[in-house]
């Protein structure tokens, strides 16, 4: 039983909210830090949509007793790295030291989280660069083709819906210190931090240096997420984005996925997935628009964010753009007949092995180990569950694959979107 | 059936007597998963005009099957792999084509067996040909709709007029296009044997075990009948700076600079590796600090070539929106400059040495991580490369950095790209 990831794992819940796990791997002398933090997207303030990525971003730019050079200078030197990154509903943080050096990436973690100085001049450059990346972005098909489709499929109020370029360029430039000094307050605390930390260290040593550093940090309490599902689109729908000099167009289908991690039929719906377009290679999507008729590079389908929210469900295809309209119609008619035929019995078999196999393959390093823990952590599923998820799916029969399949997958109301140097 | 050459650094290596195979075991038993990897010494250096793109073309060829591992059996290499939960692919680069899967360690056999397997046995059929020939097509125009890339294509092509080195690992786009099944099947047979590949082995695994199951899907397999061989195109000394424009519909300007340098195996590759950090990793290093740091950059990137043959060390710089290309590209040049005159700090230098060792460090925490380091070491020079790489640096001095700084980044051997995003017509 020792092997177990409940018996390895110390879950350490702090008085002031702060979640801890950790897990000891002495086989390379590194370790792994990850976590989330419940302040993303979600909690923006109306119009103000780069606040809570421009916030996470600045944690790096400065505190209260150090300049962002003097910490990088410290980290850099010891090859370590921290970072934060801003999603729909939580702040990710990734870190990666040397073992020697963990009390240093975990003191100047917590020196980023509790005394942010958010300095003007270090604001102005970050905003100035974030602008150029939506610049930048109005490049790429891809990102065209979901903005658009993000725009059709869901109201301005969704935290799925992205807003035009010159909107969110004008809404980011409008962002000061103070903007993001008011959202700090409001939503960085310990009540929603969750840390792991996988590698060559004590448990014990880890909680006296969490406890130490970040023990006495209370902030506000935790935020609440409260997301009505978003419903499925009644009619389908079909756009066009003109990006000029583009030899490859993308083309993006999908619709309101109405799946959650906590959605009990999750890993029905995952497996469902799986057989339809998870690999290029040898799904069935790709098996013919790729394999076979050769239309395509890449051509996947995945449910985009279904975890604390219910994100858009997406299939993707890169194509040139003489290609467009076979590429469209062979992946309809794929999705079609896997609607009306279900899942085949050795399709189901080989997507519960490639589950169990790749789960294992994806733990072997610390980093790996560490995001499995954050992650059911903040889904609430308990450590065990690692232990449990192998059966689990194992378990996963036809009918409910099949029962997943038609509650999930709506090719009949899609939303189809064609981005590049393409006119109908 | 081997004969065990050396061991070092925890790594093992043997000859496959009948065939002359190499093979080099690293076990490291962390997790129940390990990673298998078959690098041919062949890629897109060894091709010519006509062919441009074949090794990359013939690498997704090897995908579609033998008469053991194929779609009509139920075979198909990607399902069955897909199925044991393998991460798995292969890829190619200028002087190596690489098959890896990184699997459970219970499933060493299959990896093995099927890259024994495709080693001579797959198909490459001709109307397999036509419908993978558009799935690189795809992919090329993929690339193409990157700014950056093409210019990066173009620094490439423009620095290296005689060696194979000019023109791009996905080809030409009408090479890739035209070329017959007959010359991929040619490409096949002169290459692909086992005396031109390293067969890798990281993770968990038995050594003894490791060694039988090469010996059994391997040890049939002859070396091959003729030698390989050589390319022997060298590229002569570049007289004068090359210098030209992109134009295109895009976004946000970017400058890219190319200064040849030598191959990875010569003396000054640490050299290098330790002044492409002092310039480029991370926000301390000075070109962030000059060009990002001071606003007159978006993002910077630079790169030293470590290949089998004398590549380049490049710069790109992606530009704030109101920058000229020249003043960012007088700016870059300023710091290189100032880099022949004053010497790096010692504080600097320690820097660069800590990163470069402590990222060793961290890719020894996946077997595939290691795996892949050893395969590109083995491309470019010997597998002992990976090792050595990070001692030679210790020992770089803040002297070796100017000389190398002044011997390699001189104007004559240097091109220079500018992409400028046409504006609406």
């Amino acid at each position: 039983m020792k092997d177990t990831f409940a018996a390895r794992t110390e879950r350490y819940v702090l008085p002031n909210g702060l979640t801890l796990l950790v897990l000891e791997n002495p086989a390379n002398p590194t370790v792994s830090v990850t976590g989330y933090l419940k302040a993303g997207s979600y909690f923006n303030p109306p119009e103000q949509h780069g606040v809570s990525r421009l916030t996470a971003d600045m944690l790096s730019k400065g505190t209260m007793r150090r300049s962002k050079l003097e910490i990088a200078e410290a980290l850099e030197s010891a090859g370590a790295r921290i970072s934060f990154s801003g999603n729909t509903f939580t702040v990710s943080i990734a870190a990666q030291a040397l073992s020697r050096d963990f009390s240093l990436v975990i003191s100047t973690l917590a020196e980023e989280l509790r005394e942010p100085e958010f300095p003007a001049d270090e604001l102005e450059k970050l905003t100035q660069r974030i602008i150029a990346g939506i610049q930048h972005s109005q490049e790429d098909t891809r990102a065209r083709a979901i903005e658009r489709f993000a725009q059709l499929v869901y109201s301005p109020e969704s935290p799925f819906h992205q807003p035009s370029a010159a909107q969110l360029i004008a809404e980011v430039e409008r962002v000061t210190a103070g903007d993001l000094r008011q959202f700090y307050e409001q939503y960085y605390s310990a009540a929603s931090l969750i840390l792991t930390v996988v590698g060559d260290v004590k448990a014990e040593e880890v909680r006296g240096l969490i406890d130490k550093t970040l023990g006495d940090w209370q902030g506000a309490p935790a935020a609440q997420i409260n997301l009505p599902f978003t419903p499925l689109q009644t009619e389908p729908k079909r756009d066009l984005v003109f990006v000029k000099d583009k030899a490859n167009a993308d083309v993006v289908i999908g619709h309101a996925s109405m799946l959650r991690r906590a959605n009990p039929d999750y890993l029905a719906a995952a497996i469902a997935n799986r057989a339809l377009g998870q690999s290029t290679l040898s799904s069935r999507l790709g098996l013919k628009v790729r394999d076979e008729m050769g239309l395509t590079y890449g051509i996947n389908s995945f449910y985009a964010e279904s975890g604390l929210g219910d994100g858009p469900y997406l299939i993707t295809v890169t194509v040139a753009p003489s290609n467009v309209e076979r590429a469209i119609e062979a992946t309809q008619q794929i999705v079609q007949d896997y609607v009306t035929g279900g899942i085949r019995e050795d399709e189901l078999s080989d997507e519960q092995a490639s589950v169990i196999g790749s789960f294992k393959v994806g733990l072997a390093t610390n980093a790996g180990i560490a995001m499995q823990l954050a992650s059911t952590e903040l889904y609430g599923l308990g450590i065990a569950y690692l232990d449990d998820y192998p059966g689990l799916i194992a378990a996963l029969t036809k009918p409910q694959v099949d029962a997943a399949i038609r509650k999930y997958l709506h090719p009949e109301r899609a939303t189809t979107v064609i981005a590049g140097t393409y006119v109908q | 059936m081997f004969t065990k050459i050396t061991e070092y650094e925890g790594i093992h290596e043997y000859l496959m007597n009948a065939n002359q195979m190499k093979v080099l075991l690293s076990p490291r038993r962390a997790a129940p998963v390990v990673a298998f990897m078959v690098v041919y010494r062949v890629g897109s250096r060894n091709e010519a005009v006509g062919y441009t793109g074949s090794t990359h073309l013939l690498e997704h060829m090897m995908f579609k099957g033998t008469p053991t591992f194929n779609k009509h059996r139920g075979t198909q290499i990607a399902a069955v792999l897909q199925r044991c939960g393998a991460l798995f692919n292969a890829d190619t680069w200028y002087d190596r084509t690489r098959y890896f899967e990184m699997l459970p360690s219970d499933q060493l056999e299959l990896a093995v067996h099927l890259e024994a397997d495709r080693m001579r046995n797959s198909f490459i059929a001709d109307e397999d040909r036509q419908s993978e020939m558009t799935v690189v097509r795809n992919e090329l125009e993929r690339s193409e709709n990157d700014p950056g890339t093409i210019l990066d294509e173009r620094i490439w092509a423009m620095s290296f007029r005689e060696h194979p080195y000019h023109h791009p690992t996905i080809g030409w786009r009408s090479d890739v296009e035209g070329v017959p099944t007959s010359r991929l099947k040619e490409f096949y047979d002169t290459y692909y044997h086992p005396n031109n590949a390293t067969a890798i082995v990281v993770g968990d695994f038995d050594e003894q075990a490791a060694l039988d199951l090469i010996a059994a899907h391997f040890g049939s397999i002859s070396a091959s009948p003729h030698p390989i061989p050589p390319m022997y195109t060298t590229e002569p000394m570049q007289e004068g700076e090359n210098r030209f424009t992109l134009r295109r519909a895009g976004q946000l300007g970017i400058v890219e600079i190319g200064w040849r340098t030598p191959e990875a195996k010569h003396p000054d590759t640490a050299a290098l590796a330790v002044l492409d950090h002092i310039l480029s990793a991370g926000v301390t290093s000075r070109l962030y600090q000059a060009l990002v740091e001071q606003q007159h950059a978006v993002g910077m990137s630079a790169h030293a070539a470590q290949f089998l043959d004398p590549g380049l060390f490049t710069l790109a710089i992606t530009l704030r929106p109101g920058i000229k290309h020249e003043d960012a590209e007088r700016i870059a040049l300023d710091e290189i400059e100032r880099l022949k005159t004053e010497e790096v700090t010692s504080k600097e230098l320690q820097k660069a040495r800590n990163m470069i060792a402590s990222q060793l460090i961290y890719l020894r925490d996946s077997p595939f991580g290691v795996v892949s380091a050893i395969a590109e070491a083995e491309a470019v020079a010997d597998w002992k490369f990976y090792v050595d790489l990070p001692k030679l640096v210790e020992r770089v001095t803040a002297e070796d950095v100017k000389r190398v700084v002044t011997e390699y980044f001189i104007t004559d051997h240097r091109t220079v790209g500018y992409f400028i995003p046409k504006t609406e017509e």
